[in-house]
């Protein structure tokens, strides 16, 4: 079911901390709500389900306003960063929970948590409490309790937060296999970019109550539309380097790149330069000494500072000869510049 | 130092005073409640005396009858004593004849002493001086005090008695306190204790009902309140705990007074006045299970608020996305959470309710008649307080030992039930 946030706006008394926020979710779709710590995600994840009540605009499901509508009537699934089980009961009885308050006969309930216990695989769990199961176990039955009402929205807040590095792979796949395997519309709140490029179809990138960017990962990282989501997306981050530019990209410092094809503008900008961009394989072009070299396994992350200054990443697979205090001279893939004025909006 | 005596050191004030506040008065409370103190015998040793009003008494302590009768008719002997009384009633001559005719003389029979009275040459003619100068010469242990048991069964013996009656009339001549278990045997014996163990069920119980309910109540209601009215109500509900005692139950009396707020407002509308306190055990039971229902709630609501703040909120969000109103929220997630601390609390109150006497002491004291009166009251009126002026303190004792026995026995369940569940149970709120 389509999700249509339109004019969202939310106060905390004086504080506005989202204003005319418009956001559109497609049936089926899963949407990542990706920012930084304190920019509002879960403000507009609350807003959604209905816990907190929004201070202007309104929200459609599908054709249905539930601008007002209060959260026990809204169809809503809700996975909480800490999971929010109820200790009490069982893993049966939790899940089967959003059921029984609306008195749906007991042989039904079992019915349905037996197929959602199926659907996250934890059929063998059900008599246990939740201080008896694992991270990931925890998180499948709050998952399971999260769709067993066939809720119209799946909200995800931080849902793998509180995973290990392997289980959080392992529940990366699983979410969105649950979701692709259900077509149910999600929105997935996460400040882990590597979470929201995996896992989501769309991307929309928040920065202090607004939104920056809305686009498909791929898009969003090849082409960011401001500075700002250039240096949030991308791991190694990219690296920026003032410049003018004129004939050429002048860095100032003696140095200078050949103009991306298509630049237009003039003048002083603000250069940026993916790691897998720069280096060895894309010729000659920039001076400078390696300062740092860090094996990540697979690849090395190397930082050099040019000539006359600046510094600049590079990342280069695993093996290469390159050690700190070598001078090198390695070129940069043109066509991938990105370039952004002053204020950071993308040129 | 090692650290373990270091360890007593600091234990040592709290050893002291469990010793001093718990240990020492339940020991005494053990001894008292064997003994047949009161306000008649005294705390102290006391002496022998067969008092006279209390003669009738004697053969219902074992004492023959032969033996009563000797000490009540135990003759009479011209002595220096008698004479010396005499002279003074009836004249120097009188008592100079007597005493050089017949000095040292006895008689079985106060006739003959009366005869030879009569036969005197100055005699006492009325025949109740007679009898009463007679008596002047009686040789009887009635009413003289002996301050040891040696010198009351020399006494015994001069008089001629019966020697196996010796040790029954020394037993009913002590005046001091002694040994006994009859307090134990009295209990279960009067009707009147099965009346005070009734009526403290039945304060404990509803007390203990009020408190916790309306505790949870008050709990449930003011957390769902905006913060600062939510205080503001804890706060006015937590008055009657601060309270002095006397001034929250001296408010109570003024509240249910013949001439009272609720005796004046109802009189407005034709209601006869009258006191809404004593006039029937209903209401009597009503205002002091109101009265504690009151003060019990206020800590309750105060554990149990904590206990619900404690519950993450992130859950409750949860159970309303899930889709369950206020009441199945309390119902299936609030309530639920809550169990220990209502357990934690039904066990102290029970505890607190058995023993706790001084809100009914200061309202009704026990009355109307001896409706309200619960088992620690009675203890207190028994032993201390008591309107017929002779405070049993061996009696009162033994009613409150009844109260330390089923206290211990309690705390040791609770305890044991408590440990018992916290070793089996993990904690089960995370955050
Ligand atoms: N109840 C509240 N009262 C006042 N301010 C609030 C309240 N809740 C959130 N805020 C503020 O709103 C802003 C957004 O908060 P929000 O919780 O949505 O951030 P977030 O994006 O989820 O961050 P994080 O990644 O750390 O969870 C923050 O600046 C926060 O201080
Ligand atoms: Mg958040």
């Amino acid at each position: 079911m389509e999700l249509r946030l339109e004019k969202f706006t939310k106060r905390f008394g004086e504080v506005t901390v989202i204003e005319d926020m418009d956001l559109t979710v497609e049936s089926g779709e899963m949407m990542a709500l990706l920012g930084p710590s304190g920019c509002g995600k879960s403000t507009t994840l609350f807003a959604i389900c209905g816990i907190h009540k929004m201070s202007g605009g309104s929200l459609h499901f599908g054709d249905r306003n539930v601008t007002t509508m209060p959260a026990q009537q809204r169809s809503v699934g809700v996975v909480f960063q800490n999971y929010a089980l109820y200790p009490h009961m069982t893993v049966e009885q939790n899940i089967g929970f959003p059921l029984k308050v609306q008195r749906v006969s007991k042989s039904e309930i079992r019915e349905e948590v037996a197929r959602l216990s199926d659907l996250v695989q934890i059929g063998n769990l059900l008599d246990r409490r939740p201080a008896q199961l694992s991270g990931g176990q925890q998180q499948r039955v709050a998952l399971a309790r999260a769709m067993i009402r066939k809720p119209d929205v799946l909200l995800l807040d931080e849902p793998l937060a509180n995973l290990d590095a392997k289980l959080r792979l392992e529940m990366r796949s699983e979410i969105r296999r649950i979701q692709r395997e259900t077509g149910i519309t999600a929105i997935l709140v996460t400040h882990d970019q590597v979470e929201a490029m995996s896992m989501c179809d769309r991307i929309a990138l928040m920065k202090e109550g607004q939104i920056m960017q809305l686009a498909a990962p791929e898009e969003m990282y090849a082409n960011p539309s401001s500075q700002f989501v250039a240096g949030f997306l991308g791991n190694p981050p990219i690296s920026f380097l003032d410049a003018v530019a004129g004939e050429r990209l002048d860095l100032g410092t003696g140095q200078s790149l050949a103009r991306p094809f298509g630049l237009e503008a003039t003048g002083d900008v603000v250069i940026g330069i993916r790691p897998e961009f720069f280096g060895p394989q894309h010729g000659t072009g920039l001076e400078g000494e390696v300062i740092f070299v860090e094996p990540q396994g697979r690849e090395e992350l190397i930082d050099v500072r040019l000539e006359g200054g600046g510094e600049i990443r590079s990342v280069l697979p695993a093996g290469e000869p390159v050690k700190p205090g070598e001078r090198i001279n390695w070129g940069v893939a043109t066509d991938r510049i990105l370039a952004f004025a002053k204020d950071g909006t993308r040129l | 130092m090692t650290s373990r005596t270091l360890g007593i050191g600091f234990l040592t004030p709290a050893l002291v005073a469990v010793f001093i506040f718990f240990f020492l008065p339940v020991m005494l409370t053990v001894v008292f409640a064997f003994t047949n103190m009161s306000t008649s015998t005294g705390i102290t040793d006391g002496d022998y005396r067969i008092i006279g009003d209390r003669l009738r008494n004697l053969s219902d302590a074992g004492v023959s009858q032969a033996s009563i009768d000797k000490l009540e008719a135990a003759g009479y002997q011209i002595t220096e004593a008698g004479l010396a009384a005499l002279a003074e009633q009836f004249g120097e001559d009188t008592a100079d004849e007597l005493r050089d005719d017949f000095l040292g003389q006895s008689y079985a029979k106060r006739r003959d002493l009366e005869r030879v009275l009569r036969s005197l040459d100055d005699p006492i003619r009325k025949t109740r001086d007679r009898k009463a100068a007679a008596d002047l010469f009686a040789v009887s242990i009635i009413n003289t005090r002996f301050d040891t048991e040696e010198e009351f069964r020399a006494a015994l013996t001069s008089t001629g008695i019966d020697a196996g009656d010796h040790d029954a009339l020394t037993r009913f001549a002590y005046t001091g306190w002694g040994w006994t278990r009859d307090n134990f045997r009295l209990l279960l014996e009067l009707p009147s204790t099965l009346r005070y163990a009734a009526n403290t069920a039945f304060y404990v119980l509803c007390t203990l009902s009020f408190n916790i309910l309306f505790g949870l109540f008050l709990a449930i209601s003011t957390f769902y309140l905006p913060a600062k009215l939510a205080n503001t109500f804890r706060a006015i509900w937590f008055l009657p705990r601060i309270l002095p005692p006397v001034l929250y139950v001296l408010m109570w009396n003024w509240f249910t007074w013949d001439t009272g707020f609720i005796s004046t407002v109802t009189g407005w509308f034709g209601v006869p006045q009258q006191n809404w306190m004593m006039q029937t055990t209903t209401r009597a039971w009503t205002v002091i299970i109101l009265i504690n229902g009151f003060v019990g709630a206020s800590l309750g609501m105060i554990l149990f608020s904590s206990a619900i703040k404690a519950i993450p909120t992130s859950m409750l969000y949860a159970s309303e996305v899930d889709g369950a109103n206020r009441w199945q929220q309390v119902r299936y997630i609030i309530l639920p959470q809550l169990r220990w601390p209502i357990l934690f609390m039904t066990a102290y109150q029970t505890l607190s309710l058995l023993t706790s006497f001084e809100y009914i002491l200061l309202a009704t004291d026990g009355g109307p008649g001896r409706a309200t009166e619960v088992w620690a009251l009675a203890a207190y009126h028994t032993a201390l307080n008591n309107y017929g002026g002779n405070l049993q303190y061996g009696l009162g004792a033994a009613y409150a030992l009844v109260l330390v026995v089923i206290g211990i026995a309690a705390s040791a369940l609770y305890l044991r039930l408590f440990n018992f569940r916290e070793l089996l149970i993990k904690p089960r709120i995370e955050q």
